[in-house]
């Protein structure tokens, strides 16, 4: 008979502590999987929208704190950009988050200047591209034209404006899929912001060097105050909401950690407590007190392990879930990767052996005789 | 008995049948600053391969004499030899305890979610040595104190003789040199008790080890090569006079 065979054991003789502490372990661990792998999710579908639009700067105005850049008049700002040296295009672009009705969730509507290289990465499913800039119609993603039962031809309000549905449309990213696409002009005239815009797309000519892009940035800095040049990373990164996701899936991480290790903790006190006398007879036997510290160690990390592995498999299915929803179609595409699992793994491995510690320790130190006179 | 045991290797070699195996001197063991006194200036010598029983009444101090002895406590005075080493030189207290102690408890102690052949293996855990060789050794042990077909049954499924007989393959199993035994009889009724001792007997007769066993039993310490009475922590060299 092998220790961990022990371990194994020890656990069986208590299923209901041992399944209860399981559970809690995974539901904390479970947490963290939704959460980080959203969060992750977000931004790398950000990051996708904006790579396909195939943008080299992005110029904004930094100093919102808004979940979407704060809106401008885009005029000056473009003249000027189309000034500077290797800048091949300036395109204006309006993001909002507007409910389309009472019913349905509220959703990304982007107003993209018309016929400008950001519409070239769409693929049209269905009906057609707006004909003229000032054409009341709209496009809808993929996945919104499946949670608002919308096709070709239907009409859709947004913002007290009847819109037309002239087609279907499929990106590579999942916020776009998930949208609503106007002309800028529409855009801008719907939410009653004429002439703004949240980002100036910048495409560049192809022969700018890395140098010359990092001056250009500087130049936009210095020359256009409350405007910054940054890369589409940059500004994901940046970006409020995913800012806010990633800090609440740390916290998780913190508050899941805490929880789990304190739940180890306090069943691993409560199971040596109660086998305070077997303890004392496996010291009277000859066990060493670090071969004690293994086993309690042991069954904390078995409990820790088990709870995560458990947890692993239930953050992912209620990721796939939640993506399922309604409320949440078209937002969320969860990222899973295997070093984040195995991370999430070691995260219970931590959690089993720091919960374990301080109990492992208290057994070891049991004094034989006392502890075979327990009661 | 003693079959091949690759996991252990005695840090104190053995010595010859009559030379001292255990020496007590002055031995202590005080609480409260001194005020309570559970072994108070015991002096005895235990030779090898003795049967020795330790007599007196509840509270008399045996059990914490033997508590002692076998390292599960530490005197608060006096000086203890184990075949002439001091027992204050010992650096592992729990490897010299596996290595040369078996001990066996009034109330078993024995593990009830595990069979009775894995409670005998219990003290190999975290040993060096042979899994296979270490379950054959535990099997020959059951199977000479008869319970051959009991193998498999977890301590509940047991009679109170069968768990004792279990609780003795457990202290062989590590082939000690001494079998430190608190009341072993204490839970049995009269037909068992009498198996137990037969066989307890037997094998150290056997096997050639030393005994030391708490009773209070006069039917028992009847069995003894000598018996050491104590009373109020102290050597009682009158027993007489108290009976």
């Amino acid at each position: 008979m092998r220790l961990i065979d022990f371990a194994l054991g020890n656990l069986a003789r208590r299923p209901a502590r041992t399944a209860l502490t399981v559970a809690a372990i995974a539901l904390g661990i479970a947490a963290v999987v939704a959460l980080t792998s959203i969060a992750w999710g977000f931004e790398a579908s950000w990051q996708k929208a904006n790579d396909a639009r195939g943008t080299d700067l992005i110029v904004t105005r930094m100093a919102s704190e808004n979940s979407l850049p704060s809106a401008f008049a885009a005029l000056e700002p473009g003249k000027t950009l189309l000034g500077y040296p290797h800048v091949h295009q300036v395109v204006g672009l309006l993001s909002e988050m507007l409910s389309v009705n009472s019913k349905a969730p509220p959703m990304f509507v982007f107003g993209w200047e018309y016929n400008s290289y950001l519409w070239d990465h769409l693929k049209l499913l269905e009906g057609h591209w707006p004909a003229s800039d000032t054409e009341p119609v709209v496009l809808v993603g993929s996945v919104a034209a499946a949670l608002l039962h919308k096709r070709t031809g239907d009409t859709l309000e947004l913002e007290g404006h009847t819109l037309r549905v002239a087609g279907v449309f499929e990106s590579a990213a999942l916020v776009e899929n998930g949208a609503l696409l106007l002309t800028l002009t529409q855009a801008q005239l719907i939410t009653d912001k004429p002439g703004k815009v949240n980002v100036l797309n910048i495409k560049l000519d192809g022969k700018a060097s890395d140098s010359e892009i990092e001056e250009l940035r500087t130049r936009v800095a210095t020359s256009m105050p409350g405007f910054v040049a940054i890369t589409s990373g940059e500004l994901v990164s940046s970006n409020a909401i995913v800012r806010v996701s990633k800090a609440m899936s740390d916290a998780t991480i913190l508050i899941a950690s805490l929880v789990g290790a304190l739940v180890v903790f306090n069943t691993m006190l409560m199971s040596i407590s109660e086998r305070t006398r077997e303890i004392g007879v496996l010291l009277a036997l000859g066990w060493q007190r670090r071969t004690i510290m293994q086993l309690v160690c042991g069954e904390s990390t078995i409990l820790a392990l088990a709870g995560g592995m458990i947890g692993i498999l239930l953050g992912i299915a209620m990721t796939v879930g939640l993506e399922h929803l309604d409320l949440m179609r078209g937002k969320i595409e969860a990222v899973f990767s295997v070093q984040f699992l195995l991370a999430v793994l070691g995260l219970s491995l931590f959690l089993g052996i720091a919960g374990g510690l301080y109990p492992a320790i208290k057994a070891a130190a049991l004094l034989p005789s006392r502890a075979l006179r327990h009661e | 008995m003693n079959g091949p045991h690759s996991g252990l290797r005695k840090t104190v070699s053995s010595s010859r049948p009559g030379d001292a195996i255990l020496r007590l001197e002055d031995i202590a063991l005080h609480f409260d600053e001194g005020r309570t006194k559970a072994v108070n200036g015991i002096d005895v010598e235990v030779r090898e391969g003795e049967f020795v029983a330790l007599v007196g009444p509840s509270g008399c101090g045996k059990s914490s004499l033997l508590n002692i002895i076998g390292t599960l406590d530490s005197a608060t005075g006096g000086r203890i030899y184990f075949r002439g080493q001091p027992y204050s030189t010992i650096s592992d207290a729990s490897l010299f305890r596996r290595q040369h102690f078996g001990f066996i408890f009034q109330s078993f102690h024995l593990i009830p979610t595990l069979s009775a052949l894995e409670n005998v293996i219990v003290p190999t855990i975290g040993c060096a040595g042979s899994a296979k060789a270490l379950k054959e050794r535990a099997q020959g042990l059951l199977s000479a104190l008869g319970l051959q077909d009991r193998m498999g049954h977890e301590p509940g499924k047991l009679s109170g003789g069968e768990r004792q007989r279990v609780a003795i393959a457990r202290s062989l199993i590590n082939d000690p040199d001494i079998i430190l035994a608190d009341e072993p009889t204490g839970s049995l009724d009269s037909i068992n008790a009498a198996e137990v001792l037969d066989l307890l007997d037997g094998i150290r007769k056997e096997n050639g080890l030393t005994v030391v066993m708490v009773t209070h039993a006069p039917e028992v310490s009847a069995r003894a090569d000598r018996v050491v009475h104590m009373r109020d922590g102290k050597l009682d060299t009158n027993p007489a006079e108290h009976t």
